[in-house]
């Protein structure tokens, strides 16, 4: 038998049963379907996180008040009291580092936001002119802090875009007067709507100058300072560098923390990189059973096609040809079904991109490969064992047994 | 038709085709399996996270500075609303209900003893904290319930942070600096292990008093209080409420029981297994696909049976009821032994990991086992019409 007539022959097959062809293609392409939504939703979840992460600005170190000795980013460094505070001064200190850029101080707490009669809560952040370009924000309107001396308390504020709608609605906020705790502050600007981010929401925040927030909360710690390195290469010696700094102001004491943004990256892309492996795992169990399902369907068809494979027995044709019409019947359902499950995921993905549009839900080259090859073998390893039966059958019984 | 005779031939074509029937068989339970071993894990880890959470015991109620509403921020932020004092934590001491209370303020400092040097967090702590968490004081005691103006610089050690300053040596009455003041131990604590990736061993717990003026700070992080075990939390709450908004005459504090966090929690981690098992259903779905392939089969092949059935005055009733009992069989032993090796493979985990509670929730085994009979009769419906809408004339000529 040539390839042709191997081909023609597995073809026929398929098209002579069309519901039971397409009841098999329809089980292969759920599970190919499954694994490639799966996976477009797990990694548009890392992309989202890495995207937001980099919109942190990428070479970016922070540092915070407090260490553990068994380090990393613990529940309990999140916000802690230390015996000795991370003062403006120390902030202003780690631009003598030569690989230093730019810093900028945060002070972080909640308060009261008072305009025409209007009240709520509201997340006060005290920071300083540089936030802006370091965190990569741009401004609706008017202007942002000042750049002035980090320990002056100027009486200005500058109000996220959904908390400026709040409270201003439609009336213009530049120039006015605002009560934030028992603080009045005039506002200068009015940041640009950033959407949710990870962390803080811009757009709900109230920025006032470091000192000011300081004073505010009556307190004299930062809750981080960001710093910039000058480039991405420069980040492992600018992490020294701040280290060393800190230590001489704290008379040989490291009682800071110190992280770059590439070891949280890290972490949470190996998280989510895992996960998405997982998802796919699973729901490559339904490929498995879709082979069982096309292994039980090429049996019957073998028994259904004795007579016409004793025919072809008696014909001349080998075990080998007969094996290889069979398994290549199994490879063509196999394929059929993984490219209309391929085609329907990637509609899922596209559904998902809808509804979902911060999410970069595209399912990985990796996974449509994997989904794709897992389905193809999986048909053809369930399609051997009716494929050898067949191929065994014997000529003269087989065409008796009509 | 009697019922005998009814089970006799759904059972006598399943028979017949043992392998088929075995591999439909197969599909299906694997479907199972895969819901129930995955439902299992989601549900031992419930478990798990619940008793991580109910370990410091279900009594207690947190209460915090600011009212809830301030969006986004860790907790522990300062704010301008008013602080709670020791002053307030000892009228809530006061209440009838309360049962126990303990304020607490929590920091990070070097603490150095004996010459070696440790970086450890540092719990501000009343009299009462080791009762109302549950812990326990393996040598020594913990705080004595000292005046807050007069506080004595006692210290109590968690095992761990003992055995990284003093090694095996005893611990008890000896003096230790923690930023720069000097303190005496007077207990150490039983190891506690970790809880949610923080080690509990490693701290060191000072008088709250004395943690205030370390860290500079006015206001406590937070206070927390425990109650009888018969008194509705909500009561508890409400009056904590009242005296704190009378104290400070605004509603300015937040209380967070613990039934509501725990109510939270497993909102969150029955969302989890269920998002879970839905996802071992793909496979399920998969498996009834199968079914109808092999019933549909089953149909064209069995068409001279039918038309002879009902040539013999069988009705349609009785051919459909057939055909849907036989899919309905497949889905059931099928879902049946998927049952059997999904929670095997759920226990066998539990074995290979200790530290995860597996549990098989009874309840998703009866949906699991529904299911699969459902899938079984759904993918039953469309052959098991087939072949009741056979003609006879022609069935019996087909062949």
């Amino acid at each position: 038998m040539t390839p042709a007539d191997t081909l023609r022959f597995a073809t026929r097959a398929a098209t002579g049963y069309p519901l039971r062809t397409a009841l098999m293609i329809l089980a292969m392409s759920i599970g190919v379907a499954a694994v490639v939504v799966l996976t477009a939703l797990g990694d548009g979840a890392r992309r989202y996180v890495v995207n937001e992460f980099s919109a942190l600005g990428s070479n970016l170190i922070i540092v915070l008040p407090g260490r553990s000795e068994t380090g990393g980013v613990g529940l309990g460094s999140l916000f802690t009291s230390t015996p000795r505070d991370l003062t403006v001064r120390d902030a202003a200190a780690l631009l003598r580092a030569p690989d230093v850029q730019r810093i900028t101080p945060l002070t972080l707490g909640n308060s009261e936001i008072a305009y025409g009669g209007r009240l709520r809560e509201v997340l006060v952040l005290g920071t300083s002119a540089d936030y802006l370009d370091i965190r990569g924000y741009r401004m609706g309107l008017g202007h942002f802090l000042p750049r002035e001396d980090l320990e002056r308390a100027s009486s200005v504020a500058v109000l996220g875009a959904t908390l400026c709608d709040e409270l201003f609605g439609i009336e213009s906020a530049v120039g006015r007067m605002i009560r934030v705790g028992d603080r009045r502050l005039r506002v200068i600007g009015v940041l640009e709507k950033s959407g949710q981010g990870l962390g803080m929401n811009t757009d709900e925040l109230v920025v006032v100058p470091v000192a000011t927030a300081q004073a505010m909360f009556n307190t004299n710690t930062l809750f981080r300072v960001m710093v910039e390195a000058r480039s991405r290469d420069a980040l492992a010696s600018a992490q020294r560098q701040v280290e060393d700094i800190m230590r001489t102001r704290r008379d040989g004491e490291l009682d800071i923390t110190v992280i770059t943004q590439d070891a949280v990256l890290g972490t949470f892309d190996r998280i989510l990189g895992a996960l998405t492996f997982a998802v796919a795992g699973i729901a490559a169990i339904s490929l498995a059973v879709a082979g069982i399902l096309v292994m039980n369907v090429m049996l019957v068809a073998v028994t259904q096609r004795t007579a016409e494979i004793g025919l072809l027995k008696a014909l001349g044709a080998t075990g080998r040809n007969i094996r290889f019409a069979f398994l290549a019947e199994a490879a063509l359902l196999s394929l059929a079904g993984a490219l209309a499950g391929l085609a329907l995921g990637h509609l899922g993905a596209w559904g998902l991109r809808l509804a979902f549009p911060v999410l970069p839900a595209w399912p990985p080259d990796w996974a449509v490969y994997a989904g794709l090859g897992t389905a193809i073998v999986t048909g053809v390893l369930f399609g051997v064992m009716p494929a050898r039966r067949a191929a065994r059958l014997d000529a003269v019984q087989a065409l008796a047994k009509r | 038709m009697s019922l005998a005779d009814f089970l006799q031939l759904a059972l006598r074509s399943l028979v017949a085709h043992r392998l088929r029937s075995f591999l439909t068989l197969l599909g299906i339970g694997v479907g199972i399996a895969a819901v129930i071993l995955l439902t299992s894990i989601g549900e031992g880890l419930h478990q798990f996270v619940l008793k991580e959470f109910t370990q410091f015991g279900t009594n207690i109620i947190q209460v915090t500075p600011g009212r809830q509403g301030a969006r986004g921020g860790p907790p522990g932020l300062p704010s301008t609303t008013r602080e709670l004092t020791l002053d307030d934590a000892a009228a809530i001491a006061r209440l009838p209900l309360v049962t126990g209370m303990t304020p607490i303020v929590h920091g990070n400092s070097e603490v150095s003893a004996a010459g070696r040097v440790r970086r450890t967090s540092i719990y501000g702590v009343g009299a009462d904290m080791d009762r109302l968490f549950s812990m326990r004081v393996g040598i020594g005691r913990f705080l004595p319930p000292d005046d807050p103006a007069g506080a004595r610089a006692f210290v109590v050690l968690g095992a761990k942070l003992k055995r990284e300053l003093f090694g095996n040596a005893n611990a008890l009455g000896e003096r230790l600096r923690i930023g720069g003041e000097r303190y005496r131990v007077i207990g150490v604590m039983a190891e506690k292990g970790q809880f949610l990736g923080v080690d509990l061993d490693d701290t060191a717990y000072i008088p709250t008093a004395r943690a205030l003026a370390l860290y500079n700070r006015e206001g406590l992080m937070e206070i927390d209080v425990t109650y009888a075990e018969t008194t509705p939390a909500a009561a508890v709450a409400e009056a904590i409420r009242a005296l704190l908004a009378a104290r400070h005459g605004q509603d300015d504090v937040t209380l967070t029981t613990q039934e509501d966090m725990l109510a939270r929690l497993s909102n969150i981690l029955d969302i989890l297994t269920a998002a879970v098992g839905a996802l071992g259903g793909i496979s399920l779905a998969v498996g009834g696909v199968g079914i109808v392939t092999i019933m549909t089969i089953a149909v064209s092949e069995r068409t001279n049976e039918i038309g002879l059935l009902v040539a013999l005055g069988a009705r349609r009733a009785t051919i459909l009821g057939l055909f849907l009992g036989e899919a309905v069989a497949l889905a059931a032993i099928g879902g049946a032994l998927g049952l059997l090796a999904g929670a095997g493979l759920a226990q066998l985990v539990g074995l290979l990991v200790p530290a995860l509670p597996v549990s098989t929730p009874w309840h998703f085994v009866v949906v699991a086992e529904v299911l699969a009979i459902a899938i079984g009769l759904l993918a039953g419906v469309l052959p098991a019409r087939k072949a009741a809408r056979l003609d006879p004339v022609e069935a019996l000529r087909a062949e």
